[in-house]
């Protein structure tokens, strides 16, 4: 009897939370990036909140594949550590000199890997000393809620506690803009470049 | 219709109309012009690759090339290409990587570089280095970056621990072409920290006529290559014969140095010897025996320039044989590089 009324009051709380937000009061923050109109690809959003509790595994992967960085951007939480694993039957010389974390992971063979953990806010450049057109990036953010935008400009950061934020914004070749947001159920950003 | 012109009349016919929509494919395109003081030597070569996941497990390589110069008279600029003026098919293959738990296959099939020491591309075309090492340049009797393979190569074992083998007909594009047969090449490679060291033995034919030359090529190789906070050293030895009788061996060490402080410019170093011995009837103007020997230094940089462009400069001092061609010469180069993903 206890049990089939536990169950009920369970039941009944799920139903009486509102449509796009969890018990534990959350929301995704929905949206898209662009650029002077158009669409912007590997943009990275994300919502200031250095304060809130760790929901995602400190643990990310930046393949080397085929001459490639793959993702080219990638978005991590601060204190993060990157695995970089060589993908392809040639080396690699993954270093990052110019901004951000400063590193050099020397060369590696195929089904190698090096980590570099980005442990500061801040953006990484990956080049590569043997491939001069490989490129790529790390953004650090010191927050859980980020995404990066799809090659339509669309993102989605899932699980956001409700509430007023300030938000910013990273694309390569573009400076870092922000502004201010309520996640609230059903929000939406429009993040765009002039 | 030659197997070149077949490989690339396969890609352009079959993957062609596909190349837009296949996002995952990557092309990129490479144009250098340069002089040498070395017997006045200007130069120009453009090179096209494609390349990239032709589907979840399968990989394409393809590259064409076409390059030429005014002299023959040295080895200026030849890094990693033939130089005879017509556009050529260098590599074209397809790939696929398994990783079945801890271990790693992978299978190549097509026309790839020979799998001997450090032999890819990457390693030596215009990446600072805008000669070629004299063990691995087309003509000096040893194992040259124009050899290609047209067949089957297999690597297997972990990420410290690989062996390489290739079964295949010699398909080059240099200027030494090897006769048709079978050409099996094996590599053992290991890595440790940041040490790779490799072992590698080839049989195949020889470029000579079988009424001059008899006998096969054999050659073997000891590679490494370490590297710490910005510094790279790697380095061959290559020993043994291109027919019966003549003898081929020799060494380079290369240094390229990218430090935190050096920003776009990467600087290079190089010391290599050569030694060529023969005796009767391949010796110069009927000598019992030849011994030739050619030392080089060569000191350079590669400078990452704002859109696309890269230059490079090497000045070389050489001495013994080289010596009467040239004792000091200066090579310099600008490549213009683009690339579409």
């Amino acid at each position: 009897m206890f049990l089939r009324t536990l169950s009920l009051l369970l039941a009944g709380l799920v139903l009486a939370t509102p449509s796009g937000i969890t018990a534990q009061g959350t929301a995704a923050l929905t949206g898209t990036v662009s650029a002077a109109g158009q669409a912007v690809g590997n943009a990275v959003v994300w919502i200031e909140g250095a304060s809130a509790a760790a929901t995602r595994r400190p643990r990310a992967v930046l393949h080397q594949r085929s001459l490639k960085f793959a993702p080219q951007v990638l978005a991590v939480r601060t204190g993060t550590t990157v695995d970089f694993p060589n993908d392809d039957r040639v080396f690699h010389n993954v270093f990052s000199f110019r901004d951000g974390k400063k590193f050099d992971l020397g060369i590696y063979p195929v089904g190698a890997t090096r980590q570099v953990t980005f442990s500061e806010p801040g953006v990484s450049r990956l080049f590569c000393n043997i491939h001069p057109n490989m490129a790529g990036y790390v953004v650090a953010v010191d927050s859980p809620w980020y995404a990066t935008s799809d090659a339509d400009g669309r993102f989605a950061i899932p699980d956001i506690d409700a509430g007023s934020y300030t938000w910013k914004a990273w694309r390569a070749s573009g400076t870092i803009i922000g502004g201010s947001v309520t996640v609230r159920p059903g929000a939406v950003l429009e993040v765009a470049w002039p | 219709m030659t197997f070149g012109r077949a490989c690339l009349a396969f890609t352009l016919t079959v993957l062609g109309p596909g190349l837009t929509g296949a996002q995952t494919l990557s092309t990129e395109f490479d144009v250098t012009g340069g002089y040498s003081t070395e017997g006045s030597t200007a130069a120009s070569a453009a090179q096209l690759r494609v390349f990239g996941d032709l589907s979840k497990n399968y990989r394409l390589n393809a590259e064409a090339t076409w390059a030429d110069r005014t002299a023959d008279v040295s080895d200026a600029f030849g890094a990693a290409y033939p130089y005879g003026g017509r556009v050529q098919l260098s590599e074209a293959y397809v790939e696929r990587i398994f990783r079945p738990s801890n271990w790693l296959v992978g299978v190549r099939a097509g026309q790839y570089r020979t799998p001997f020491g450090i032999y890819t591309r990457s390693d030596y075309a215009y990446q600072g280095f805008l000669r070629a090492p004299l063990l691995r340049y087309d003509g000096y009797w040893s194992i040259t970056n124009n050899f290609l393979e047209r067949g089957v190569d297999v690597v297997a074992g972990t990420s410290r621990y690989q062996v390489e083998g290739s079964v295949a007909t010699p398909g080059d594009i240099g200027e030494a072409r090897r006769r048709g047969g079978v050409s099996a090449t094996v590599r053992g490679q290991a890595y440790v920290k940041s040490l790779v060291v490799g072992v590698s033995r080839i049989s195949s034919e020889t470029y000579a006529p079988a009424r001059f030359a008899t006998g096969r090529l054999h050659f073997t190789g000891i590679d490494a290559r370490v590297s710490h906070g910005g510094v790279i050293v790697r380095g061959e030895w290559i020993g043994g014969r291109y027919w019966d009788r003549p003898r081929t061996n020799g060494w380079y060490v290369d240094g390229i140095f990218h430090r935190r402080f050096m920003g776009p410019v990467t600087a290079v170093a190089r010391a290599e010897r050569l030694r060529y011995t023969t005796t009767r009837p391949f010796t110069y103007h009927d000598q019992s025996y030849s011994n030739w020997i050619g030392n080089r230094q060569t000191v350079g940089a590669r400078v990452r320039l704002p859109g696309g462009f890269t230059a490079q400069a090497g000045v070389l001092r050489q001495s013994k044989v080289l010596a009467h061609d040239s004792r000091f010469s200066l090579d310099l180069a600008v490549t213009y590089s683009v690339r579409r993903d």
